[in-house]
């Protein structure tokens, strides 16, 4: 029995025993003409079976990109340079493409951020989701794959199902195209799921329809989900933790109630600023960070976010030295010298 | 069942229009050309009374919506014209020479898509700089060379220089006699009569000009294609597919390649239609008795019944193939299939 196979058969073997992923250390670069994009610079964290994390920051700062490493699917000129993914205990970052394959929407599923782009034009729902099935299921035949595709869009709450299940993407509204997105990646039950901006395409209704549909099923069966967004209204609602990505790096980690009411790094307590309230609707312009996100090809010394910053702006520390991400006071995780230095 | 039949009527009715413009179009254009057929055929000697009276008996002494008339149900009912060049009808002479064009047309479509097919998999499936690098370079020359320059080139240093292929000699060997005619194409005939050394004969004098005359088609089926993977390859559902954990290999076949084809296969159509026109350089430089030539001399000497003849037949031979790509893109792409029936 090979190192590979012994991976993809420990499901359930140790269910209480430690996360049910584990990053660490991971890094990932893309050589283009320009330079090395530094799009994840050593992103670490754990994730327990049933826990629900969220990576929040803005378009740029690698989040989708720590998403596509886990899964073993940075293409060239990207690669996974450095780091650890450890699924139920075993490093699965340096598997062959092969092994990769069967663990790949059967432990941890994907969830793309553009439901109206996630299916292939060409093909029947029911012959995209029995694809996902049969990817995995053994010799499950091609009645069964569909008999069991049914079941999944009833599931999922498409009405109609027997029916449906023969139509083709371009038949579907939004919100029903994200859910055959969800339905497969659930199909063949992973511990761990990750949503990449699952419901950035769609109306705010729908959204929440979606995201009712999507709590329910996880909570169901205990799948771990990575939940990957910039929106943190969506955030407040749906994980356990959060961590605040930033220019490659997680800035700030700590439980979703810890982290609204009392962010630590000033970029954290930026974006909560930033963030639209129904409760405390102000006149005058929106708030905003000033500046924008470092280049990745020419990162500065020191802290990625100090050009930004109103506590280190001119700081010599923060200048000299990109603060690790480090323990504060049991709340969680914050990489910066002067944390919550910058409240007013 | 019953709108995919009205689809398809509706279909039909568009082609058959879009022949009729094409006949009334090449109809009037030729009658406005300032020439008298009478005086042509007759010669300079002819005196009036005589190209008055042959005038009247052509017909040409009628109101134009009149001449068309006769001359497009003559024309339904298999009576194309006369050839007064040729000295035989336009229908005898545009059937004998079409084999020739058709087999050319159908060998040189066979290389441009298969080569165009297999190198764009090849440098868009992995990343491969140097061939790709090369196969644009090819690409490039064939959309930019001139054909009859090619030709010429081709002739020179594969016949003349080394001898390998056979000179410009036309679609056989002059010692060999051409096969029984069953469908006009040598290659199939041949088999028929099962004579094999003429078969390899007919394909070894096919092989420059089909080669010479796919270059082009090659070049712009080639960059379609390859651009349109591409593109395929940085599609969401791309990723989503490789997500459930399908290979790389079986995501670019069963995803990536069904849907560039797509595209691609309009393209196709186009490229093969107007192969079938036939190319007057091509043809010229090989000597091969197809229809480029035979319209061109026909252009020259003002036989404006064989012209017509040919405007007609090329818009049928593009309705027909358009009308063919039509429905197999009902039945790749279920947009429109799907569309047309709600």
């Amino acid at each position: 029995m090979t190192a590979s196979t012994r991976v993809e058969d420990a499901r359930c073997e140790r269910p209480d025993l430690g996360p049910v992923l584990a990053v660490d250390g991971l890094q990932t670069h893309f050589v283009t003409k320009r330079g090395t994009v530094e799009a994840v610079r050593g992103v670490g964290f754990a994730l327990d079976p049933g826990e629900r994390l969220a990576i929040v920051g803005e378009s740029g700062s690698g989040k989708s990109a720590l998403a596509l490493s886990i899964l073993g699917l940075i293409e060239p000129p990207g690669k996974v340079v450095a780091g650890t993914v450890r699924l139920a205990g075993q490093n699965i970052e340096h598997l062959p493409d092969r092994a990769m394959q069967r663990i790949r929407g059967r432990r941890i599923a994907l969830i793309y951020q553009d439901a109206m782009q996630a299916l292939d034009p060409v093909k029947t729902i029911g012959s995209q989701l029995g694809e996902a099935l049969r990817l995995h299921g053994g010799a499950l035949s091609r009645k069964a794959a569909r008999r069991r595709a049914i079941e999944l869009l009833r599931e999922v709450e498409v009405p109609k199902a027997a029916q449906r299940v023969d139509s083709y993407p371009h038949e579907y509204s939004g919100g029903m195209r994200q859910r055959v997105v969800i339905a497969m990646a659930l199909a063949n039950e992973p511990d761990v799921l990750i949503a990449d901006e699952p419901t950035t395409a769609l109306d705010v209704t729908t959204q929440a329809q979606v995201l009712g549909l999507l709590d329910r099923l996880v909570a169901e069966r205990r799948t771990a989900v990575i939940l990957i967004t910039h929106n943190l209204a969506l955030v407040a609602e749906f994980c356990d933790t959060i961590a605040v990505m930033y220019a490659g790096r997680l800035v700030e980690q700590t439980s979703t109630e810890r982290l609204f009411a009392a962010p630590q790094h000033p970029y954290a307590q930026a974006l909560l600023a930033a963030m639209l309230r129904s409760d405390r609707l102000e006149t005058g312009p929106l708030p905003s960070i000033p500046g924008s996100p470092p280049d990745l090809v020419a990162l500065p010394t020191g802290c990625a976010f100090r050009a930004r910053c109103h506590v280190g702006r001119s700081l010599a520390d923060c200048a000299a030295i990109d603060p690790p991400l480090a323990a504060v006071r049991e709340e969680g995780r914050v990489a910066c010298h002067h944390p919550s230095e910058a409240r007013t | 069942m019953r709108s995919s039949l009205r689809f398809f009527a509706m279909r039909l009715a568009g082609a058959l229009s879009a022949v009729l413009g094409a006949s009334i179009i090449s109809f009037v254009v030729l009658r406005a050309v300032p020439s008298d057929p009478a005086r042509l055929i007759l010669g300079p000697h002819a005196d009036a009374d005589q190209v008055r009276a042959l005038s009247r008996s052509l017909g040409l002494a009628q109101s134009l919506p009149e001449q068309y008339w006769h001359y497009i149900s003559a024309f339904v009912q298999g009576d194309w014209g006369y050839s007064f060049t040729a000295g035989a009808s336009v229908r005898s002479i545009i059937l004998s020479r079409a084999g020739a064009t058709v087999e050319l047309a159908l060998i040189s479509f066979a290389w441009a898509f298969s080569a165009a097919v297999v190198l764009a998999l090849l440098v868009t499936y992995r990343s491969r700089p140097l061939l790709d690098r090369i196969a644009r370079g090819v690409a490039f020359a064939g959309l930019g060379l001139p054909q009859f320059w090619l030709g010429l080139l081709l002739l020179l240093v594969f016949s003349h220089t080394l001898g390998v292929f056979p000179g410009p000699e036309g679609r056989i060997s002059p010692s060999i006699n051409p096969p029984a005619s069953v469908s006009g194409l040598y290659t199939i005939d041949t088999l028929l009569a099962l004579q094999p050394a003429t078969f390899f004969d007919a394909l070894w004098h096919l092989a420059l000009p089909s080669f010479c005359l796919s270059f082009f088609s090659f070049g712009f089926l080639f960059r379609l294609l390859r651009s349109s993977l591409l593109e395929m390859g940085r599609e969401p559902f791309l990723l989503v597919v490789r997500g459930k954990g399908m290979s790389r290999w079986a995501a670019f076949s069963r995803h990536a390649l069904p849907n560039s084809f797509l595209p691609t296969l309009t393209a196709s159509a186009l490229v093969f239609a107007d192969l079938l026109g036939g190319s007057v350089l091509v043809e010229t430089v090989f000597d091969w008795p197809g229809l480029g030539q035979f319209v061109v001399q026909s252009i020259q000497r003002l036989d404006y019944s064989v012209v017509q003849a040919f405007i007609l037949l090329s818009a049928v031979a593009y309705v027909v193939v358009n009308l063919v790509i039509d429905g197999l893109y009902g039945i790749l792409d279920p947009r429109i299939r799907l569309g047309r029936a709600q």
